[in-house]
């Protein structure tokens, strides 16, 4: 369970990313948050793995306030919590299976892992895990050999073997195209179910937030200005969260190419 | 048929005396600099008491000097095989230990991986001043450090090629792709896990290319390092030059020659290969 609790963040420039949050996020559920550019999505996902440091307020992962950990207790934290980025951010040149295996490495000893060694189990974990996301047969290919969609689903399979109870995705489809979107929202939408794994994500595109979220929470200049199930949304919704009216680039579209991949 | 071109907005000007491609200010500006730097050549030819008449003079000099070394002695190749290797061996170690040492060093040289800013500035400047050191001179401390042999020789290079293998690297790893550390961090792992899963396989092929590099540097530089006494095949080729035997000194340069030729020519493969 995930609580933010009158959290604030004011980045060292003067922006200001978070803004009087209170928000609380229930074990399993699919979340998906929606906003423009600028409006605070990554700082609210990067805020719970302490990827930025909110200033004011508290932020409670499992009942515990993290905004005072540091190191062991922000590598467990960070153990706990798993991450997806717009750009999969993997190790160009090692191969898939050891970017996966890296998720094992708030397990592992610091000796262990510059030597390799890594158990039997570990390493099936590693396998089974692009087994899900169905890339296992690039297991010792070299990560830039993939295409984008296969390294996000690498990325997947990465955050996976690291067993989280939590995974973030901040922007996880923006460098796609639509198909392969939809493809890479699936298998987390996939993960989130069968392995209970609460998951929280940022999208700008809103046809694809109502058609995968649980749960929808909307936000402008930092605040939160909805917060509701997705079943409730409705354009009119995503009309007031982003305070103009909805435009064809707010929408990926189901299976035709457009250039909209910012 | 030229006459005076007559637009009113720009001026006229007279046809016989157009404008040079220069401002006539800039002219005398040149003129003045062209003087002053003729002079500094000759001042310094005064002073040095040499100059290009030297050179004239000292021609059947010249000729005497290419025909001693002419013939080489050629029998006398085998007796330099000890040192040639030598030479190489330390070389070896030298860019082995450095290598192995640049690592840290240029960890903590670089802005994006060093702990804090005193650690990366303080490791810069050190560098910095490392590298102003010539070999030659390192060399001379060196020898009088530990005597006369390879080890001294060995121990200049070190330094030497440290200065400059930690420079490069750190260089490649501040322009490293940093997203795959976030990466790493954002999975719970500690510095060293960054540096070992994030870090190096992102700069392995520069390194060992620099590496290599430096490895030709200091075959080249040992030869130097014998003249002080620091070992090597450089040490032989002083002796003879210093006992007159032009022979032996043009057979030791033929093979310090190719000898560095060839390990240029392999080094260069190899670092085509991997980059």
């Amino acid at each position: 369970m995930i609580e933010f609790k009158n959290t604030s963040l004011v980045y060292p420039n003067g922006t200001q990313g978070l803004k009087d949050v209170n928000i609380k996020i229930n074990e399993g559920e699919f979340v998906v948050i929606v906003g423009l550019s600028g409006a605070g999505k990554s700082t609210l996902i990067r805020s719970v793995n302490r990827m930025v440091t909110p200033t004011d307020g508290e932020l409670l992962v499992d009942g515990e306030d993290i905004l005072s950990y540091n190191g062991r207790q922000l590598r467990d934290l960070r153990t706990k919590v798993g991450m997806i980025f717009q750009n999969y951010n993997l190790v160009k040149r090692s191969t898939v299976m050891k970017n996966v295996i890296a998720g094992r490495l708030g397990h592992t000893g610091t000796m262990r892992s510059i030597l390799n060694l890594y158990s039997n189990e570990d390493k099936s974990l590693a396998y089974h895990n692009l087994q899900r996301v169905n890339i296992s047969e690039k297991v010792h290919s070299r990560a830039d050999e993939l295409s984008g969609g296969q390294q996000q689903r690498v990325s997947i399979a990465r955050v996976l073997t690291q067993q989280p109870k939590v995974i973030l995705a901040d922007e996880p489809v923006a460098s796609l195209d639509p198909p392969t979107s939809h493809q890479v929202m699936t298998y987390l939408r996939k993960v989130n179910k069968e392995d209970k794994i609460t998951t929280l994500v940022n999208l700008h595109f809103i046809d694809m937030a109502m058609e995968y979220a649980d749960r929808i929470i909307g936000m402008r200049a930092g605040e939160v200005v909805f917060d509701g199930p997705a079943s409730t949304v409705t354009e009119k919704t995503f009309e007031e969260i982003y305070g103009r009216k909805i435009r064809e680039e707010d929408m990926v579209g189901g299976d035709e190419d457009d250039e909209n991949n910012g | 048929m030229t006459k005076t071109t007559a637009n009113p907005s720009q001026g006229s000007f007279d046809p016989s005396n157009p404008p040079g491609l220069r401002a006539q200010q800039a002219k005398w500006k040149l003129t003045f600099v062209f003087a002053a730097i003729v002079l500094v050549y000759m001042f310094t030819s005064w002073q040095t008491g040499s100059s290009l008449i030297d050179l004239w003079f000292g021609m059947p000099d010249v000729w005497r000097m290419v025909g001693e070394l002419f013939p080489p002695n050629w029998g006398y190749a085998t007796e330099t095989w000890g040192r040639l290797s030598e030479t190489i061996q330390m070389a070896i170690i030298a860019t082995t230990v450095a290598g192995i040492l640049c690592i840290p060093i240029s960890l903590m040289a670089s802005s994006n991986i060093a702990p804090n800013k005193w650690v990366y500035n303080i490791t810069k400047q050190i560098m910095n001043i490392l590298r102003t050191i010539p070999d030659l001179l390192l060399a001379v401390i060196f020898v009088g450090i530990f005597g006369i042999g390879a080890f001294s020789g060995i121990m200049a290079l070190i330094i030497f090629s440290l200065g400059i293998l930690a420079k490069l690297l750190a260089e490649t790893i501040e322009a490293i792709d940093k997203n795959p550390l976030e990466a790493i961090r954002a999975s719970g792992g500690n510095t060293i896990q960054v540096i070992v899963y994030g870090v190096i396989p992102q700069i392995l092929p520069q390194y060992t290319s620099f590496t290599l590099y430096v490895f030709e540097i200091n075959v080249r530089a040992s030869l130097v390092l014998g003249f002080v006494g620091a070992g090597g095949i450089g040490q032989l080729l002083q002796r003879s030059i210093s006992f007159f035997q032009y022979g032996r000194a043009m057979m030791i340069i033929i093979i310090i020659f190719v000898a560095v030729v060839i390990i240029e020519y392999i080094s260069g493969k190899i670092r085509e290969e991997i980059l």
